[in-house]
Parts: C-alpha cells; structure tokens; sequence
C-alpha cells in the first residue's frame, strides 16, 4: 500500500487529529463514510452550510473512487481534523491500469464547487497490482465569502 | 473467518435502492402531479429517482411538482436527476416546481446554482396552486 504522504498520526502538525475509516470499496457503504465526515465537521464547530458542503464533497470523492476501484478491494478515506479546516485523502486501488479519475464530468465540477481545493492523484501499481488513484480534498470551517 | 457480508453487496443497487429511498407520485387536484420523495438520493439510489422524475415529468399534467421535504441527502448524482427532469419539462414547455425545506437539500441546489432552473417552493399547498 502506497501511504498517504506521510499522514500518519505521528507526523501530523500540532493541535490535528487523524481519523481514518476503510471500507470495502462499494458504494453501499459510502453513507457510513459521510456520516463520519458530517460528524467530524460538527465536532470541529464548521458552520451547518459547511458541515452539509463537506459531507457532500466526501460522498462525491468515494463514489467516483469506487467506480473506479478493483472488485473486493479497500476505499481508505483520512480525514485530518484541523482548526478551522479539514482535510480529506481518499483513495482506492483501480481495477484497470489504465483507470484514471475523469475530472470533465458534473460530479467533479460539484465537488469543485463543495470544496476549497480538491486534487486526484494517479500512482502507478507495484507488480501486478492496479495503480492507486486518490483524490485529495480540503475545507474550511465556514465565513468563505462566495 | 467468514465476515458479514456489507449491506447490499449481494444486491444489484437497484434492488437495494428501494431500502433507502420512497417515491410516490400523487395527482392532489386536476392538472397537478406530485412526485414525494423520502431517503437519501445518492449513487446507491440515483437511478430510482431518475425512473420516477421521469415518470412524472412524462405525465399529462401541466403542473409538476417534487415534494423534496424527506430527502435528508442530496447527491450529486440526484442533481443531474433533477437538472435532465427540468430539461425534459422544459421540452413541454413545463417547470419543475421543487418543495424544498431542508437545508441538506437547499444548499446543494443553491451552491451549484441548480435552483436558476426550477421554481421553488418550501410547502406542497404553495407549489400546487396556480395553474401552469
């Protein structure tokens, strides 16, 4: 497994907190990973329009993950607790080699709109695995002007 | 060891959509359909919404409401749903009208600048009247 650049709660920056969830990486089980995203948001006092962006921005970046992902494989979603923002890495292992995120779609022009930054990450697969691919997403815990 | 198997893994989407989300369409008065919505409309649930938007839009009635009052999730996939059923009014020269409540449907509608295509309204009595 390809680690999350150097997210492990050891090395994360003073006063954040890590909470990681891994699912089978089917779409049933994105409602679980939301609420958990809804609930972090909360905890860390984001405002109610911010806590909805947030949770519509995870559920958007696991279900493009899971079209993607490999049959019986693992969406590992990291959420990085900060003041005032959170920061959200979540990626599964593809099921083709060639398999890339499209971001020319609705769904990525949405979470574009929901987050204040989002990237996806394409990695190449060791042997005969498929590559990892990961879309990383941040948000702040409200007062955005828009 | 065996694990549980995750919900719906066995199932078609489909066939586990209907758990998480309840459509009903309703003609309240002559000339007025009403399509109620429950549950979360998301990936899992997007093609049910879709076959009953249509269903609605489809019909002969000149007003064409969705009751999203019980929706407490509201995907992206749910706002191409509504986005295609307002272009295929649009064709008949009909509007969408869409009752919305809830904030955890509102702010995806307003964030994407969705609700420039529908008229809104936030009870079923209010969206109802009127003819056309």
């Amino acid at each position: 497994m390809s680690d999350l650049d150097g997210l492990s709660p050891a090395e994360t920056l003073d006063g954040a907190s890590t909470v990681e969830v891994r699912t089978s990486a089917s779409a049933a089980l994105i409602p679980t990973i939301r609420a958990v995203a809804s609930d972090l948001a909360a905890r860390a006092d984001f405002d109610l329009d911010a806590i909805s962006d947030l949770r519509m921005a995870v559920d958007e970046a696991c279900a493009t993950l899971v079209d993607v992902a490999a049959p019986s494989s693992t969406l590992q979603c990291t959420f990085l607790v900060q003041s005032e923002r959170i920061e959200v890495h979540a990626q599964v292992r593809a099921g083709h080699p060639d398999a890339v995120v499209s971001t020319d779609t609705f769904g990525w022009r949405v979470l574009q709109t929901l987050a204040d930054d989002v990237t996806v990450h394409h990695e190449p697969g060791a042997g005969g695995d498929g590559p990892t691919v990961g879309i990383r997403l941040d948000k702040r815990s409200g007062d955005l002007p828009r | 060891m065996a694990e549980p198997a995750p919900l719906g893994s066995e199932a078609p989407a489909a066939e586990a959509a209907g758990d998480f989300l309840d459509t009903a369409i309703t003609r309240p008065r002559p000339g007025a359909a009403v399509l109620g919505v429950q549950g979360e409309v998301d990936t899992l649930t997007a093609t049910l919404f879709a076959d009953a938007v249509a269903e609605l839009v489809d019909g002969p009635e000149p007003t064409l409401v969705v009751d999203l009052t019980g929706v407490t999730f509201l995907a992206s996939s749910g706002l191409a749903v509504l986005i295609q059923g307002a272009h295929r009014a649009e064709k008949r020269n009909a509007r969408l009208r869409l009752v919305v409540t809830t904030r955890a449907v509102r702010r995806p509608l307003e964030i994407t600048g969705t609700d420039q295509l529908f008229d809104m309204h936030s009870d079923v009595h209010d969206a109802i009247g009127g003819d056309d």
